[in-house]
């Protein structure tokens, strides 16, 4: 999603993206700074402003197309957030702090979406409808299932793409930017997960705001699975980190499997990424 | 070690001879220094005052710079988890346990990769760092959740820095294996602030101070890092000469 995404789709369309950002060096400066230099409502006119110098020469045609893919998938965010706040269901459940909540979390992805339209200009693509379908709203449970499904994916499509940045000609103030979405999304899952704990969700006191082992919670299993190829996207319960084949014992200490995998998230593939997507929204 | 003294030698030999020096000092009067440069074009600094913890330019620099900032956060949970608040529930008990956990098997997971390297800033030191906490009140359940978001915060911003200033090394393709395993812990730590942070104040999980209004985290520089860390470490931090973009 997002920047990694929009990468990774240029790269698609056109090989030689990177060594064009990378030799723009003032277009990807002005994207590495925009917290400390340039008003924030300024960034998402850097961004643009950079992938355009970078592809000027090239097919502008393919541009908004690779964006908008990227905007569809923080509107599915954003969308499915509006939607339950608008859910006559969950009218009741949904109120207080965890109202607040979601608001809070709504602001960003909507923040994240005028961030990719506002750099796509006129060419933005008109936003799509997302049928989520007559579960995902019917109970509080459900809609924070949902909820920690997405942002857990969300934190695994950005970490997959991590390497691909800073490995295409190292345009490490893209990966400055990338990260610091990704973080967010940590904080929208742990938060996710942690009012899955309380009283209105049922309770549910073994989710904790990290992922242990390969548990789904009653999300679709793949969000927590292996990705393709699963050498370089091992599943949420993988064990070998950093060269050290099983960290549980490898150490000098023994660790458990659960607090090993809770240390460690894992990245996903963006087709798997897109196939889980595609289980659970129609658009 | 002036300038004209070794001035004849190679970039390598004035390297191995400065780590030398170095490395002696360590074993005599607590200096420590933060592994060797991965790159030759690169200095090293000119002079290693003692008690000072530099990290030098270059991969490794960065991992020191994490294995002791993991190190610091590791030390804070076992301190907490020895002697919890008085007013700490079950849950409180529970969830720092296992932030203590994490943060241990970061810190060892670091201390491997180091290792390997051969660099490890601590790896001749006889006793470890003893990190400083009595800034903190960690009597209190709301003392030792304020130090454990301070500590959180500071980490997160750490961790959306530091990637980025991973040297590439295309012949071995080493920074894959850095950038994969930062960014796997990032996340976790991100997860550790949200939640300190919402048992702190009820959700705070990713308040403005935290995520601006264009969705986006706190990022800091190493230099930005070891000055907010600097009261808790017990040594001079120099994170000048580490990479910066």
């Amino acid at each position: 999603m997002n920047l990694f995404k929009i990468i990774s789709e240029l790269e698609k369309v056109d090989p030689e993206i990177m060594d064009r950002l990378t030799h723009r060096r003032s277009a990807l400066t002005a994207l590495g700074d925009i917290s400390k230099k340039m008003a924030l409502a300024a960034a998402p006119i850097a961004i643009g402003s950079a992938f355009n110098k970078a592809m000027g020469q090239n097919n502008l045609s393919t541009v908004p197309a690779v964006l908008n893919y990227a905007l569809l998938l923080e509107r599915l965010e954003y969308s499915f957030y509006d939607q339950a706040l608008k859910a006559p269901t969950l009218t009741v459940p949904l109120t207080g702090a965890a109202r607040t909540a979601i608001e809070t979390i709504r602001a960003h992805e909507q923040a994240h979406v005028t961030l990719l339209t506002t750099a796509l200009g006129s060419q933005a693509d008109p936003a799509p409808n997302f049928d989520f379908g007559t579960t995902a709203f019917a109970t509080y449970d459900s809609f924070l299932t949902f909820a920690q499904a997405f942002e857990d994916t969300g934190v695994r499509a950005y970490k997959g793409q991590a390497v691909t940045i800073k490995t295409a000609g190292n345009p490490n103030n893209v990966l400055q930017t990338a990260l610091q979405i990704h973080s967010v999304e940590a904080r929208h899952a742990a938060h996710i997960r942690y009012m899955r704990r309380g009283v209105t969700a049922g309770n549910q006191t073994t989710i904790m705001p990290w992922i242990v082992n390969a548990e789904a919670n009653g999300a679709p299993a793949p969000v927590y699975g292996a990705g393709n190829p699963s050498a370089t996207f091992p599943a949420e319960d993988n064990l070998a980190q950093g060269g050290i084949t099983d960290l549980t014992t490898a150490l000098g200490a023994t660790y458990t499997a659960a607090d090993v995998s809770a240390a460690f998230d894992e990245g996903l593939d963006s087709t798997t990424v897109t196939t889980i997507a595609r289980s659970v929204v129609k658009f | 070690m002036s300038d004209s003294a070794f001035s004849f030698l190679g970039r390598t030999l004035r390297r191995r001879s400065f780590l030398r020096v170095a490395g002696a000092t360590a074993a005599s009067s607590a200096l420590v220094l933060a592994g060797c440069s991965d790159d030759d074009d690169e200095v090293v600094a000119p002079t290693t005052p003692a008690n000072t913890l530099i990290f030098a330019n270059g991969t490794s620099g960065v991992l020191n710079y994490l294995y002791l900032l993991e190190q610091l956060q590791a030390a804070f949970y076992q301190k907490a988890v020895d002697a919890f608040p008085s007013d700490f529930t079950a849950e409180d008990k529970a969830a720092f346990i296992d932030l203590r956990d994490h943060e241990v098997i970061h810190r060892e997971t670091l201390k491997y990769t180091l290792g390997v390297l051969s660099s490890a800033y601590d790896a001749n030191l006889t006793t470890p760092l003893a990190f400083k906490f009595e800034s903190f009140t960690l009597s209190t359940r709301t003392g030792a959740y304020t130090a454990a978001r301070t500590l959180k915060e500071i980490s997160v911003a750490a961790y959306n820095g530091a990637p980025k200033l991973l040297v590439v090394d295309n012949a071995t393709g080493s920074h894959v294996t850095y950038l994969k395993l930062l960014t796997k812990m990032a996340s976790v730590e991100a997860r550790h602030a949200a939640f300190v942070r919402d048992q702190l104040q009820p959700n705070s999980f990713a308040a403005p101070d935290a995520v601006g209004a264009a969705g986006l985290d706190t990022v800091k520089t190493p230099v930005e890092v070891v000055a907010l860390i600097a009261p808790y470490v017990p040594v001079t931090l120099d994170a000048s000469f580490l990479p910066t973009t």
